[in-house]
Order: C-alpha cells, then sequence, then structure tokens
C-alpha cells in the first residue's frame, strides 16, 4: 500500500516532467531562435513574445477584446440555454418526437455550423448580433442532446418514489426529475459554453469585428508576430480557465 | 393490426412509420416557412432565395465543373489533416492510455487544449507554409489531433482490468493481448474520435479558406458571399453538409462492428 | 404434487389492539401480461389480510410476482382483477397511509440525509423547523445519527437503505411496504438491519409487509409469513411465527428458529426447482 508520500510524488514527479518538458521546448526555440535556425518572423523567440505581453495591455486594449469575446460567448451561452433546455425537455417528454428527431440533433452537432455565418451576416450585419446568433446556433445542439439526455436517464425508482408519495407531476419534475437531471444538463450547459467560445473567437477573427479574434487577426495583418504569439497565448489561456472552471463545477454538481 | 396486410405479400404496401411521418411533416413545414419568408420580403430581398432559386443554383453547381475542382482541393485538405492528425492522435493516445506516468504529465496538455480555437494559430500556419492548401491541411491536422488523442487515450485505460488479469491467466502474450483485448476494444473509441476529428478538421479547413485562399469550397462559398450570390452560397454549403454527412456516415459504416446499425 | 392453496383469513393474530378488521386486505388479485408469447399469469388469486401492528413476510422464488404484487399495493401499477382495501376502503393507485420502501438505490443523491429524510414533509408543505425535527427523530431511530449532513454517496449500502426508510417513515404511513430492502447487502450487515428494523416495528408499532427472498430474514422479523408459488403466483402456505417478542437476531440460535426455516425451505424448494428449469428451457 503505497504511504501518502508516495502517491503524492507518484502524482508530482509526473506533473514536474510534463511542466519540466515545457519549459525545454521553450528553452529550444529560444535558442534556435537566437541562433538563427528559426525565422522570427514566423515564431518570434519566446522571450520576446512574453516581453510583448505588457504591451497588449498599454496598446492594444487586449481587456477589453477580452471582456468583449466573453460577453458574446456567455451571452451567446445563455441564449442558447434558453432555447435548448425547453427543446431538449420537450424531445424528452414527447415520445415520438424526441425518437424523430434527436438523430437530427446529433448530426447537426458534428456538422460545421459555422459555416452558415455569412447568411447570419447579411441578415444582421457586421456587427456583435452576428456573432451571438452564430454562437448560439453552434451551442444549441449539444445543449439540447444533453438535457434530453439527462430527463431520460432519471432513475424510474426515483419517479417511483415521488408517486408513492402521491406528488403531482409538477412536482416529481420540479422535486426530482429536475435535480436528478442537473449534472447532465451542466455538462451540455459547459459544452455549449465551450463551442460558443470557439465559435465567437473564430468568426471575430474571420470579420475582424472585436474581440480577441480580431486583434489576433489584425496583429498578424500587421506583421507584428510577438504581440500576435502574446496575443494567441492569452485566448489559450483564457479558454483553459474556461474549461477549467467548468469542471470544477461539473464536479460540484455531480457530488450533489 | 397489419394481420391482413402480412397475407397479401403481393401488395408492395408498407406501413408509413410514424416516426418517419413526424419528421416528413418537420421536412415540409420548415421548407413552408421558408418559402414563406422568402416569398414576405420580411429580410433584405436576397438573403432568403426562394426554394426554386436554390433548387437551380443546386444544379447548376452540381453540374459544373468549378465545384469539384474544389471539392478536390478541400477534400486533399481535410483528408490529409485526418492522416496526419489521426495517426498523430492515435500514437499519442496510445501512449497517453498505456503509461500512467506520461499521462498524468502530458495528459492535462492535450485535455486543455482541446477546446480552444485553434483558428488563432492559422496567421502562424499561413506565415511558415504559405497561403496553399498546405496551411489549411496543417490547421485542419491541429484541429484533428486532439479529439482523437483524447478518444483514444479513454479508450485504452477503459479496458476491463478484468479481462487483462484473463488474458494474464492464459498466458497469451503482448502481442496476442494487443490484438485480441485492445485492438477490439479501441474500435469504438477510434470510431467517436474520428468522427470528431473529421467534423473539427472540415471546419478548420473550410473556415481557413473563407479566411485566405484562392482554392476549396471555402473559398467558393467566400465568392458567392463576395458577389453577392446567395443561391449559390446555399447551394455550395448544401453540398458541404451533404459531404459532412456523408464522411461521417461513412466512418461510421466502416467501423461498424456485427450487432450495431 | 399440486400446491396447498390456503385462502386468507389466519385463525390467530399474534398482535392486535383489538379491533378485528383488518388494515390490509387483499381479495382474489389477479395480475396478467400480454406478452409475445401469450399471456402471462404474474399473480393469480391471491387474497390475504394485515392487521394492526402485524409484520407479514411475503417470501417466494424469483418469478413468483412477488414485485408485482408489491407495486399493486403500492398503487404503482394497475391489477387485472380483485380488490385491494385500505383501511376499510377499497384503493386504486398509490394511498397516502401506504409507505413504499424499494429494492433499488433510491436515495436523492443530491440532497443530504436530513433532507432526503425531510423529502416527503417538504413536499406536503410541512414548515421547516417542523420537518427537520421530525426528520431528525427518524433519523435517530434508524441509526444514523451524526450523518445528518452527508450526501448519499458518502454512505454504504446498508446506510442509504435506512436513510430511505426513514423517509418513507417520515409521511407516518400506516402501512410500510418494503421490497426486498436489504437485497444487495451482505448477510451480516441483513441480519444486523433486521435487528434495526425489529426495533423500529417494535418502537412504532408499524405495520409492516416484507417482500424477500430470504428465509432467516422472514423468519428474524415476521408474525406470519406468505409463501407464494413460482408463476402463476399464489399464496402456497401461511406460517404462524410463534416466536417471542421482542426479538432480535438471537433468535437465529433457537431450535424453533431452525425448524420454522426448515419448514418454509421444503415448501420453497419445489418452487424454486420449478422456477429453475423453467429458466434452463
Amino acid at each position: 500500500m503505497a504511504t501518502r508520500r508516495e502517491q503524492f510524488l507518484a502524482r508530482l514527479i509526473p506533473m514536474a516532467t510534463g511542466f519540466a518538458t515545457l519549459i525545454l521546448l521553450l528553452a529550444l526555440w529560444q535558442g534556435a531562435a537566437m541562433a538563427g535556425y528559426v525565422n522570427t518572423f514566423i515564431a518570434p523567440a519566446p522571450w520576446d513574445i512574453a516581453q510583448s505581453f505588457p504591451d497588449l495591455f498599454a496598446d492594444e486594449d487586449v481587456l477589453g477584446a477580452l471582456a468583449q469575446s466573453f460577453a458574446e460567448t456567455f451571452g451567446a451561452a445563455a441564449i442558447a440555454g434558453a432555447i435548448g433546455i425547453p427543446i431538449g425537455w420537450w424531445l424528452h417528454s414527447r415520445r415520438l418526437a424526441g425518437l424523430a428527431f434527436e438523430n437530427w440533433v446529433a448530426n447537426l452537432a458534428a456538422a460545421p455550423l459555422v459555416l452558415l455565418y455569412p447568411l447570419f451576416l447579411v441578415v444582421f450585419g457586421r456587427n456583435a448580433a452576428t456573432i451571438v446568433a452564430m454562437a448560439v446556433v453552434t451551442a444549441l445542439p449539444p445543449i439540447v442532446l444533453k438535457t434530453k439526455e439527462g430527463l431520460d436517464g432519471v432513475r424510474r425508482t426515483l419517479i417511483n418514489v415521488g408517486r408513492s408519495l402521491r406528488l403531482s407531476h409538477r412536482q416529481i419534475f420540479l422535486r426530482i426529475m429536475l435535480p436528478a437531471a442537473a449534472p447532465v444538463i451542466g455538462n451540455g450547459l459547459r459544452l455549449g459554453l465551450i463551442l460558443s467560445l470557439i465559435s465567437v473567437v473564430g468568426i471575430e477573427f474571420l470579420i475582424h469585428f472585436g474581440g480577441m479574434g480580431d486583434l489576433i487577426a489584425t496583429l498578424g495583418d500587421r506583421f507584428e508576430v510577438a504581440k500576435m504569439f502574446a496575443a494567441i497565448c492569452f485566448v489559450l489561456l483564457t479558454s483553459v480557465a474556461f474549461f477549467f472552471i467548468g469542471e470544477q463545477v461539473d464536479k460540484w454538481l455531480a457530488r450533489s | 393490426m397489419a394481420g391482413t396486410l402480412v397475407n397479401r405479400q403481393h401488395v408492395r404496401r408498407r406501413r408509413l412509420s410514424p416516426i418517419t411521418a413526424m419528421r416528413g411533416a418537420a421536412v415540409i413545414v420548415i421548407l413552408a416557412l421558408w418559402q414563406a419568408i422568402s416569398a414576405s420580403g420580411l429580410l433584405y430581398n436576397g438573403v432568403i432565395p426562394s426554394l426554386l432559386a436554390i433548387l437551380r443554383a443546386l444544379v447548376q453547381v452540381v453540374f459544373g465543373s468549378e465545384l469539384y475542382r474544389n471539392m478536390a482541393v478541400t477534400g486533399f485538405e481535410v483528408l490529409g489533416a485526418l492522416l496526419i492528425g489521426g495517426i498523430a492522435g492515435i500514437a499519442a493516445g496510445l501512449a497517453l492510455g498505456a503509461s500512467r506516468f506520461l499521462s498524468r504529465a502530458y495528459e492535462p496538455y492535450v485535455h486543455y487544449l482541446a477546446p480552444t480555437p485553434k483558428i488563432v494559430f492559422l496567421p502562424v500556419l499561413m506565415a511558415a507554409l504559405g497561403v496553399g492548401p498546405a496551411s489549411k491541411l496543417a490547421l485542419g491536422a491541429i484541429s484533428a489531433f486532439f479529439p482523437m488523442a483524447l478518444s483514444i487515450a479513454a479508450g485504452v485505460r477503459q479496458v476491463d482490468p478484468v479481462l487483462l488479469r484473463v488474458a494474464r491467466s492464459f498466458r497469451l502474450s503482448r502481442f496476442q493481448i494487443v490484438r485480441m483485448i485492445y485492438l477490439p476494444a479501441l474500435v469504438r473509441p477510434i470510431s467517436v474520435g474520428l468522427r470528431l476529428a473529421f467534423g473539427l478538421a472540415m471546419v478548420g479547413c473550410l473556415l481557413s479558406e473563407i479566411a485566405l485562399s484562392n482554392r476549396g469550397l471555402g473559398y467558393l462559398a467566400a465568392q458567392d458571399y463576395a458577389h453577392f450570390q446567395i443561391a449559390h452560397m446555399y447551394a455550395v454549403l448544401i453540398v458541404v453538409f451533404v459531404l459532412a454527412a456523408a464522411g461521417n456516415a461513412a466512418i461510421v459504416w466502416a467501423l461498424r462492428r456485427p450487432g450495431e446499425a | 404434487m399440486s400446491a396447498e392453496l390456503r385462502d386468507s383469513a389466519p385463525t390467530t393474530n399474534s398482535q392486535t389492539s383489538g379491533s378485528s378488521a383488518p388494515l390490509l386486505a387483499i381479495d382474489r388479485v389477479c395480475k396478467w401480461f400480454h406478452t409475445p408469447e401469450g399471456v402471462v399469469r404474474a399473480v393469480d388469486h391471491v387474497s390475504f389480510q394485515v392487521h394492526q401492528g402485524e409484520f407479514v413476510s411475503i417470501i417466494g422464488p424469483s418469478g413468483c410476482g412477488k414485485s408485482t404484487l408489491f407495486n399493486i399495493l403500492g398503487g404503482l401499477s394497475g391489477k387485472s382483477e380483485g380488490s385491494v382495501t385500505i383501511g376499510g376502503q377499497e384503493s386504486t393507485g398509490p394511498h397516502p397511509e401506504v409507505g413504499m420502501v424499494f429494492q433499488e438505490e433510491s436515495t436523492f443523491p443530491w440532497r443530504n440525509v436530513i433532507e432526503n429524510v425531510a423529502f416527503p414533509l417538504e413536499a406536503a408543505g410541512v414548515p421547516k423547523a417542523e420537518r427537520l425535527a421530525r426528520a431528525a427523530e427518524l433519523v435517530d431511530l434508524v441509526g444514523l445519527h451524526g450523518f445528518e449532513r452527508r450526501h448519499p454517496a458518502e454512505l454504504s449500502g446498508g446506510m442509504r437503505q435506512r436513510v430511505c426508510i426513514a423517509r418513507t417513515l417520515a409521511s407516518r404511513p400506516k402501512i410500510l411496504l418494503m421490497d426486498e430492502p436489504f437485497g444487495a447487502l451482505d448477510e451480516q450487515t441483513r441480519l444486523l438491519l433486521g435487528d434495526k428494523v425489529l426495533q423500529i416495528q417494535q418502537a412504532l408499532q408499524q405495520t409492516t409487509l416484507l417482500i424477500t427472498h430470504s428465509i432467516t430474514e422472514a423468519v428474524q422479523l415476521s408474525d406470519r409469513i406468505l409463501v407464494m408459488t413460482y408463476r402463476p403466483g399464489r399464496v402456497k402456505r401461511i406460517i404462524e411465527v410463534n416466536l417471542p417478542r421482542p426479538r432480535s437476531s438471537e433468535i437465529l440460535a433457537s431450535a424453533t428458529f431452525g425448524q420454522y426455516v426448515a419448514e418454509i425451505w421444503a415448501d420453497l424448494r419445489e418452487e424454486a426447482t420449478r422456477g429453475m428449469k423453467d429458466s434452463e428451457r
């Protein structure tokens, strides 16, 4: 039986190795850049990238861009939730509809929906509404599917507890089914949030309309590569943070 | 019930399943709504063209040659992306799944980078590989790598430890264990991972083509948009969606097992 | 060899408050199902009565319709024929005086122990302070004092079933129906929980109907035992258990206990064998 210390080390050493590998790669990259092996227009030295971070804040209003991307992402996810959860509930409660349309929604989830963005562009014009609308469409399928899955998956016995206590349909739904399905529905919302972020940044990038995507594209156009890499790192870190927080929320929901 | 129908084998009448009926009704409603909005002039004229206009454009597109030239380019990009990203993903997934150490060291990076928007790498790739299909393929490969690696890693870990103990008790060789226990267990994760990878590679390649390109289906759609040939653009998008569905179905079919649909 | 069929009315009641009207009476209840293979009779003309304060067990081989009977008595599924009378009135559907404890795990994972137990009271609109107080009493009664704020995921299977029992008792049912509540637990835990059930029954004078496949459990806990035949389920025999109360699991040591067990097994073995042959076909 491993002692606590052994268990701790068993986790720490691999993590440290992974991190060390990352540092090593960065160091190699830095060395190659300084020695001239790497074209710094394509891949600037890590040190230069690090040094451009403050410029992001000073010159480029990266926080403003971040705020815009965030607002669009969360807004889209909220709207997708407001639309998607009732649809998912409808597919769950009407058995025929569920059987008929679940496949369609699953196929939509896999389809390249983002490609529809030119249409939203024509309808809404070049503004935030287009971005949000597109993100809503991409976020809907997983939310719908997970809502149906969560409600379908409530164990029959739990519902029977409600029936044996003579609770009304509404009471059973509110007091038993919703809490039981909450972890799965939350999972769907988290997926929707992630897809929303991907769509938002992608479209901002393509239509050059504010937010982190636009920032990266603009810096690229201007050939300010170090700053651009810094901005890319920023987006990556933000998305990682998003994902991580989402997982913690998931865990918290699942435990209760 | 259907008792009398069963006897009349020569009458080729099939009962319409309620599911098909419902789906058919939904399609009709959607098309009718579309046509209504189009005819009403509610939205700016060209945005929702009539069904007829779209149909005509579709015929034009399918029977023209322009589509196939560009489909070939996109197809090359996507397949290349799947090949490179897929193989890299399988290799990484196997390593991560088999070794607890490697998993703890490196999988968090894969796990947390997976949901990031890969399009942000496009400027770098274009600077490195030019504006041709290569940069699009590279973006597609990066997009395809992550779902594949994670799916395979999970698949390897999910092999029931009991099965491994049974295998060892029969003193199977390492190779036999891989062939008879791991490989069959991995068909499902490969299928799931490949479908996700395919979808993401497609999106990656097409969006990159829209961003900057002179060839490919994404480029076609972007051109149509730029020249406000909206019906034509719809036609191209329809083709794209059909291809996506077909690709998905092909993967499911190729990796199906007896007993599954 | 045809099974002995006994009609319901027992000749003696081990514990009665003096009234002779049964609390629960089921009369010639039948249940059949239509399957592709034809009509399957799960329960065939079952009749018996349960009086106030009694502990009755129903025991039978797998496939004898015990769980079907449980669902019918609890009102969760309909009957094809016959009547179920509770407190003198015919009952269809879940009855307020009947509480059900299910075989499967049924705690609400998102609520802690005390919230689980208070659930029926909360649904009925009982104010918070009162329902928490009542729930706390029941949590004590089932022996989970100190675990009020824990979540079911942190508890063992036996503890979770105790939570379910406490929750069902919260609605103060006149009749407690339990369907193999300890089926998933190991023998020793079952015996200890059996003791707990005896204590509860003693304290509350709770009328209880227990479905079980464990002979020792039935004899340990009951005043009367109904032995059912294999499908179609009928009452094969009714056995009065004249072991003294208050009881505990120590009763296992007595010779009389062994005799009851042997008697029941003699009946059950035949039915269980038929069941096994059937499933091999």
